[in-house]
């Protein structure tokens, strides 16, 4: 019986290859780690019990400084987008090759762009820490560094995606650098500017709480030290508090989204 | 110039002329959303300055101890390199366990809620509110969590990376399972194909494309978090770069953090080869 093939057999190759390839690193990773999936199967009635005595009810015994510590954790990083966001806009118009005034140097804060982006934000934390000491100011350094970098790349590509015309109309017309930037990129990046900005409120919310926990201040290091100290009602009390004020803010952010593209 | 104006607005209702007689090019009630809401953004950005307890003229002065810190780190030390790098691999380990065992976790209930395969809306709307709250609490924390029930080692990053990528797979993949088209759905019940069979050849094969993408996606997540697991106790490069830091060792450390920014830097690069060439 001769059959149709449904799949191109080339596409099937390479799926069967991409397979074998997880295959491979799962073996050897599962040798290295020696993770055994029925071993955490065997213990779940001792996380169960961890659960239900241990753990709930969540309560919270001091709410005063709980709900300070989590204005700090909003505002830090609802400050360090801020002060993110406006270095990144100065640093992609002079990183996107369309419209830069040194195209020749473009290459290069992206290159910095890349750098700084693929460390993640804990470890800037942790190198910060140990050279400036601990506290919320350095977390907000931390902070910045990472949403800074983020945000150039996003941006620079929002340029380039968009007004590779109108730059260059307008550089045919003889406009200068500034009035390229005010004519032409603001209004058609706008948009997409303000959308990544909401997005590294929501990403920032859960990193200032993560930095927090190592010594940048705010819930997360209240949630920190009320684990080490194995009182976990509270613990749980506040990992509620953490999860709620995360939904709300990615509930706004996606909300005000959807108006500001609305407009277009 | 005035003359041409007039006459265009006689001609076309809809023109309107600015005071000095030239045509208005932009109708102020358009944008003014956009500009209460630019307004308001900064207003909150700068009023959230004011609860921090943050010395600005201490951290500003500080500033440039940060250059001296990577003056420190560049000079790389090969001081310990057999730890550092079976701590890397162990790393990357349970960036890729936990990518796989939530990929298997992420299909299965993102099929469970997405609501063209599940009918019953009690269902789907737990299981996503469900998953919402999984996601909505920080890795760390899981993994903290985590290392409380199962002990050091990691076990615990595993697990706790898995709960979170789970989550995440579980709503990204049951957004894309939910594109797929009805038609294509129904084409299939009308033969009379069960639900597994729509589901493994239609709804999967169709949104391929897209959950590689997602997986993709979450790998480079995946390794940042497996990454700085070990700066919260579980073990891995974050442990090897915190105590090398915390023991002043900065050449051992400086390498550490290198290794982690080439296979960051790699996989980036990997991916979107990888999105080139097979998905767009």
């Amino acid at each position: 019986m001769t059959k149709i093939y449904l799949v191109d057999s080339r596409v099937k190759r390479m799926y069967t290859f991409f397979t074998v390839i997880v295959v491979i690193l799962f073996v050897i990773a599962t040798v290295l780690t020696r993770f055994n999936p029925f071993e955490v199967v065997a213990s779940s009635s001792e996380v169960w019990n961890f659960v239900t005595t241990d753990f709930l009810p969540p309560t919270l015994t001091k709410p005063v400084p709980i709900f300070n510590a989590i204005i700090t954790t909003i505002c830090l990083a609802i400050s360090s987008t801020f002060v993110a966001a406006v270095m990144a806009i100065i640093a992609a118009m002079f990183g996107s090759e369309s419209i830069s005034p040194f195209p020749k140097y473009a290459k290069l804060i992206r290159a910095v762009a890349t750098f700084l982006r693929n460390i993640p934000p804990l470890v800037w934390a942790f190198i910060l820490f140990s050279s400036l000491g601990i506290g919320t100011g350095v977390g907000f350094i931390a902070l910045v560094i990472s949403t800074f970098a983020f945000m150039t790349r996003a941006f620079i590509e929002s340029i380039d995606e968009i007004s590779e015309e109108s730059t260059e109309s307008l550089l045919v017309v003889g406009a200068s650098f500034p009035q390229r930037v005010f004519q032409a990129v603001i209004p058609s990046c706008l948009q997409d500017f303000i959308s990544w900005f909401l997005y590294c409120i929501e990403l920032n919310i859960r990193a200032s709480t993560v930095v927090g926990m190592v010594g940048g201040g705010g819930i997360g290091l209240v949630l920190f030290s009320y684990l080490k100290t194995f009182r976990y009602q509270t613990a749980a009390g506040i990992i509620l508090i953490i999860a709620v004020t995360i939904i709300l803010v990615d509930l706004l952010t996606s909300f005000l989204r959807t108006r500001i593209m609305q407009n277009d | 110039m005035t003359e041409i104006a007039l006459l265009a607005q006689d001609m076309i209702p809809a023109v309107r002329l600015c005071k000095k007689g030239k045509i208005k090019i932009k109708d102020p009630a358009q944008d003014r959303d956009l500009y209460l809401f630019l307004i308001a953004m900064i207003v909150i950005s700068v009023l959230s300055f004011f609860p921090l307890d943050i010395n600005w003229f201490k951290l500003v002065s500080r500033v440039p101890d940060i250059g001296i810190m990577f003056g420190k780190l560049s000079r790389l030390s090969l001081h310990h390199f057999d730890y550092t790098l079976i701590a890397f691999v162990e790393t990357v380990s349970i960036t890729i366990l936990a990518t796989i065992y939530s990929f298997f976790f992420g299909v299965l209930f993102g099929a469970l809620a997405s609501k063209n395969l599940i009918k019953n809306r009690w269902v789907t709307t737990l299981l996503s509110s469900f998953f919402t709250f999984l996601r909505a609490v920080p890795t760390p924390v899981w993994v903290l969590l985590a290392l409380v029930c199962l002990g050091l080692g990691p076990i615990a990053g595993i697990v706790g990376l898995s709960v979170h990528a789970t989550a995440f797979f579980a709503r990204a993949f049951s957004q894309s399972f939910e594109d797929v088209p009805p038609e294509v759905i129904e084409a299939l019940e009308v033969t009379g194909a069960s639900k597994l069979q729509i589901f493994f050849s239609a709804i999967f094969p169709a949104a391929l494309s897209m959950i590689i993408a997602w997986i993709g996606m979450r790998f480079e997540i995946n390794f940042q978090e497996s990454a700085i697991l070990g700066m919260v106790g579980a073990g891995g490069i974050g442990f090897a770069i915190t105590t090398s830091l915390q023991g002043y060792q900065y050449g051992v450390a400086g390498l550490a953090i290198l290794l982690v920014f080439i296979y960051a830097y790699a996989i980036e690069l990997l991916f979107t080869t990888i999105k080139k060439k097979f998905i767009w």
